[in-house]
């Protein structure tokens, strides 16, 4: 692969500077790079549905049918009084018990369910790969983001002039389009920048995939970091785990700023045609 | 009495007290610290200085925009790749490489940077009229900042800043998921976590640690809602914090 780099930029680096490139780009760090892409599948999927159970979490808040609206309470002050760490940990453990218990009711008999000691016997269970595993984290993101995303959007939704909403209902809209062709419609404006404070916290939250054995960056950061011992070799390198962190850290920085610049380019495009301020 | 011990339940949450006594400690320890060291940030944002604002301002973009797991993992690995070359030389590795060390250490150094952008929010609202009120009774600027600029910034700053310390009693999770335990110093999460794996009931070990959480949650609330009530009794009019707060983190 480097042999198509040319001499003059393969002098300029040197045989230590070859060395590490070499180094950079062996199979284990291109599997590093490209673990990438659960963190970014995780933000981007996990932030969709996010916005789709605010969507629903707001709508209850706001509905006229009281159960509905406890329903709606307690789904965004439970989210808020726990850490999303045990969320995190307990909805794909949860959907996972749940499938294994369905299942010991359809396939096991009540002799194998008492072998296993209580749990799903064999034919039941269920063992999750990474796909699933990322599946219900990008869930799991969802309906832990989701709750703060229904209060942003609760908010936004009452911000909406209530002149625009009275003049729907005097052209003849009734109740269900008004809200969802002109509240909805026009919160975005007010809710932008509550959303883009919770993409920020899910974007950092995506953190935590390595906790459901999904092999993340984080998890390859600290296998490639860790200190390198061959039989052959000697040690190859010593405890270069701060190394791998750092770069991490920097990474997350990086994801951070560009979502910002991202998230003021569409403020300022949502803003066309607000009366402002200044 | 046997029969209340008797539900699994309640069994749990007797076991779990110790583990949650970890995450008060976690805290405690974080908080005053954090708070001093936040209100110097702040302050230093707003410093006119380059040399100060500059690095402050970098310093708190730094510790807002990345997460708190990998800035768990990036001390811990730090001090360890120093234990050879420092913490064990000068005796140190006891306190340097415990998690009751590192992880106050590290939340300080997290909630001062997003407790410090909830202070200079503040400090930058500050009302104009009371400060040059304070300047035309001719106070200095010590008095200044005593009197007018500060008691505004913790009021305003309050409700916020009661949020961001809910949310750091919810990060000292993370201290046990990036850190090793040492003679069964466990959190709430590891110990539920140990808990599920013996007898895998989910619901029953996870929703005793959540209502740790909750109770914690509410009893942080509870106590910073009457420091709020102190801070705005000349105020005269009913303010009292919610549980629901500005969702800034």
């Amino acid at each position: 692969m480097f042999e198509m780099l040319p001499t003059w930029l393969t002098d300029w680096v040197g045989p230590d500077g070859m060395a590490t490139l070499a180094y950079l780009t062996n199979g284990k760090h291109i599997a590093w790079y490209a673990s990438v892409r659960y963190t970014l599948i995780a933000a981007v999927c996990g932030a969709g549905l996010a916005v789709v159970f605010g969507l629903l979490g707001a709508a209850a808040k706001l509905s006229n049918f009281a159960p509905l609206r406890w329903i709606g309470d307690i789904y965004t002050t439970m989210v808020r009084g726990v850490p999303d760490v045990l969320f995190l940990l307990f909805f794909p453990l949860a959907f996972e018990q749940g499938v294994e218990y369905v299942m010991a009711k359809m396939y096991c008999s009540p002799e194998a369910v008492a072998a296993a000691g209580g749990v799903a016997c064999k034919d039941a269970q269920w063992f999750l790969s990474t796909t699933e595993y990322l599946v219900m984290a990008c869930f799991s993101l969802g309906i832990v983001y989701g709750a703060f995303a229904a209060n942003v959007i609760y908010g936004a939704l009452k911000a909406v002039p209530k002149g625009q909403l009275e003049a729907a209902h005097a052209f003849g809209f009734n109740a269900r389009e008004v809200f969802w062709r002109f509240q909805v419609r026009q919160m975005w404006v007010y809710a932008l920048p509550g959303l883009s404070n919770v993409w920020l916290l899910l974007l950092k939250a995506t953190s935590l995939l390595s906790l459901l054995q999904i092999s993340d960056i984080v998890d390859w950061a600290d296998r490639l970091g860790t200190p390198n011992y061959l039989p052959l070799a000697g040690l190859v390198h010593p405890d270069w785990r701060w190394k791998y962190y750092l770069v991490l850290f920097v990474f997350y920085i990086l994801l951070t700023f560009l979502s910002e610049k991202f998230f003021s380019f569409l403020q300022a495009r949502a803003g066309r045609g607000m009366a402002r301020a200044n | 009495m046997d029969s209340i011990l008797n539900i699994p339940f309640i069994h749990d949450l007797i076991i779990l007290f110790k583990p949650a006594l970890y995450n008060i400690y976690f805290l405690v320890a974080a908080v005053p610290l954090g708070f001093v060291f936040a209100v110097l940030l702040a302050l230093g944002k707003g410093s006119k200085n380059k040399l100060i604002s500059v690095p402050v301002r970098t310093y708190i973009y730094a510790f807002r925009g990345s997460p708190l797991f990998i800035q768990f993992f990036m001390f811990y690995s730090m001090s360890l790749a120093l234990n050879p070359i420092l913490w064990k030389p000068l005796g140190l590795d006891w306190l340097m490489l415990s998690p009751l060390f590192i992880g106050p250490l590290v939340l300080v150094l997290n909630t001062a940077a997003y407790a410090a952008e909830i202070f200079y929010g503040a400090l930058q609202s500050t009302p104009k009229g009371e400060i040059e009120a304070a300047r035309a009774v001719g106070m200095s600027k010590k008095q200044e900042f005593r009197t007018s600029i500060w008691p505004n910034m913790l009021r305003l700053a309050w409700p916020a800043y009661t949020n961001e310390v809910v949310f750091l009693f919810h990060s000292t999770t993370l201290v046990y998921f990036t850190m090793p335990v040492i003679n069964k110093q466990q959190d709430l999460m590891n110990k539920a976590g140990e808990l599920y794996e013996k007898d895998y009931n989910l619901f029953l070990h996870f929703s005793a640690a959540a209502f740790y959480f909750l109770v914690v949650s509410i009893l942080i609330f509870y106590l910073c809602n009457l420091v709020y009530k102190r801070l705005t009794r000349h105020l005269n009019v009913d303010v009292s914090l919610k549980i629901k707060p500005n969702y800034t983190r």
